[in-house]
């Protein structure tokens, strides 16, 4: 192995490793400096095994499965209805000075906010997370594409009138297409928007989830438990964040 | 030289008040191809401020001719172009082709290449020119085939997988030449397309560029700052005043005018410089 990729395996893998390591000492030191009882902290060794125990029953990766199927619903339809509201926005100066209001404001409600409200109106089911996920998408979408489409350089929508473009498909085909590397990033930020909000929604009503899964386990006093399914939310996030934030890089970056 | 400054009304175009269809009916041959500006103003709102860019300029391009519009920096020479594209609509007056009124927005008849390249970031090269003949109703193929006749006449046969981001300014402008050449316009419009090229370039380019018009005669709306480079290809030069800009003169380029080692070069630049003023305000 040479001298150069060493150091890159070491700032790759070895940096990470010690700041995960800052947090399990700090962790056990804790637990030992104040004698905390299991129920109240367990150690990270604890946790682990019941991590281990816990990925082995099919009840996790239903919750898990759950969580992220409300997830992915949730996003795609925030997505593709923030875009088209927001592309609308940056196109259309009517629409603009008639949806923005709305649109301001109902952006700074956020999505936990409508907890209460969905659970009345769709109780547990998953409807009501879907819904909640698209909603907070929905509002990092529509405010970067609205901005991101009508910053798109001014000569490439003389460029595509000149070459014989309808204004939709000037929209469609350039602006929007301009506007990707911004809207991939808006896309990665409402990722971690929509996963947060679908687990928070989980913690106050759901039937399953890994929301619920950590507050049953909370009222059971498996803390253990809560603190291993709050590490597998985090693992999770960052797992689905990278991936769309890949995938987008790779399909509109053309900086 | 044929082309005039313009009256009003001039007489063989219909007036104006009598309808699209009729004017569409009266259209004779003698004004297919030909470009008219007539009493065309343009402002716009700056900071509150109203700027005056174009103050009554009129003039006439015979069809198949290359009129070059010089005039100082920022005179709204850009400005004269987006009217005739369409892309703006006038203050006032109005513009005709083939003696019908240019449309706002698309025109099926036109070709343009923009001061900056305005090339698609996200496409090859090679896409970048045949989009428009795709807008345009071509097949994919053929579109792939006209770009690729192009772009090889451009002299980048080499770089049509390249991405806009690959290429130096210069390569970049000849894209937007061939894309614009590409759509084989009747009207072709250039604001200042070989402003980014090394003077070596420049010339081969010029030269280049003058064989390809013999291709297809479009109309031309060539605009510049190199009186050089307006005697070497204009017809005619359309000289303009500061602005607010209008027609200073309309200053006729006959064929002994472009041999640059001839006196009537040197009578022709030393006669356009006059009539711009200041030499030093002609940049390059």
């Amino acid at each position: 192995m040479s001298e150069r990729s060493r150091s890159l395996l070491a700032r790759q893998v070895a940096l990470p490793l010690v700041g995960v390591a800052c947090v399990l000492a700090i962790w056990q030191a804790t637990l030992v400096a104040y004698r905390l009882p299991a129920i109240v902290l367990p150690s990270p060794l604890a946790v682990a095994k019941t991590l281990v125990d816990l990925v082995q029953t099919s009840a996790f990766w239903r919750d898990v499965g759950v969580s992220l199927f409300e997830f992915f619903a949730g996003y795609a339809i925030g997505v593709v209805l923030g875009l088209f509201v927001g592309m609308l926005m940056g196109e259309a100066r009517r629409f603009r000075m008639a949806a923005a209001p709305v649109v301001e404001s109902l952006r700074f409600v956020v999505p936990f906010a409508w907890i209460p409200l969905t659970i009345l109106w769709f109780g547990t089911s998953y409807v009501g997370k879907i819904l909640l996920v698209a909603y907070a998408v929905f509002f990092v979408m529509v405010v970067s594409a609205a901005r991101a489409v009508a910053q798109v350089e001014p000569t490439l929508s003389r460029v595509g009138t000149m070459l014989g473009m309808s204004r939709w498909r000037l929209a469609w085909q350039v602006h929007l297409r301009a506007a990707a590397p911004t809207l991939a990033s808006a896309a990665r930020a409402a990722a971690a928007i929509g996963w947060i909000a679908v687990v928070a929604a989980e913690y106050i009503g759901a039937s399953a989830g890994l929301g619920l899964m950590i507050t049953n386990a909370a009222t059971s006093l498996a803390t253990s438990v809560v603190i291993g399914g709050m590490i597998v939310i985090g693992v999770i996030g960052a797992g689905v964040s990278a991936v769309i934030g890949a995938l987008a890089r790779r399909w509109f970056d053309y900086r | 030289m044929k082309v005039q400054t313009e009256t009003p009304h001039p007489s063989p175009l219909p007036a104006r008040g009598e309808s699209e269809h009729s004017a569409v009916a009266e259209r004779n041959d003698a004004q297919r191809g030909e470009l008219v500006v007539e009493r065309v103003f343009h402002r716009y709102i700056s900071a509150g401020r109203e700027i005056d860019v174009l103050h009554d300029v009129s003039f006439r391009i015979e069809p198949g001719h290359v009129a070059c519009v010089v005039g100082p920096s920022g005179c709204g020479k850009s400005t004269l172009l987006g009217l005739a594209a369409g892309l703006l609509r006038p203050s006032g007056g109005m513009l005709r082709f083939d003696g019908a009124p240019v449309a706002i927005g698309r025109n099926p008849h036109l070709g343009m290449a923009f001061q900056q390249p305005g090339l698609f970031p996200w496409m090859s090269v090679r896409e970048n020119v045949a989009i428009g003949l795709r807008t345009r109703g071509q097949t994919r193929r053929d579109a792939r085939r006209i770009a690729d006749e192009f772009l090889d006449t451009v002299g980048l046969a080499d770089f049509r997988d390249a991405y806009p981001s690959q290429l130096s300014g210069g390569m970049a402008q000849r894209v937007g030449i061939a894309r614009a050449l590409a759509l084989r316009p009747r009207l072709l419009l250039l604001d200042e397309p070989f402003a980014a090229v090394d003077a070596f370039t420049r010339l081969k380019l010029q030269q280049e560029f003058k064989a390809l018009l013999r291709l297809d005669r479009p109309t031309v709306l060539f605009v510049t700052h190199d009186v050089p480079e307006a005697i070497a290809l204009g017809d005619v030069i359309v000289a303009m005043t500061q602005r607010p800009a209008s027609v200073q003169r309309i200053i006729p380029v006959a064929r002994e005018d472009r041999d640059r080692a001839s006196p009537a070069y040197a009578r022709k630049l030393a006669e356009t410089l006059a009539c711009l003023g200041v030499t030093s305000d002609i940049q390059d």
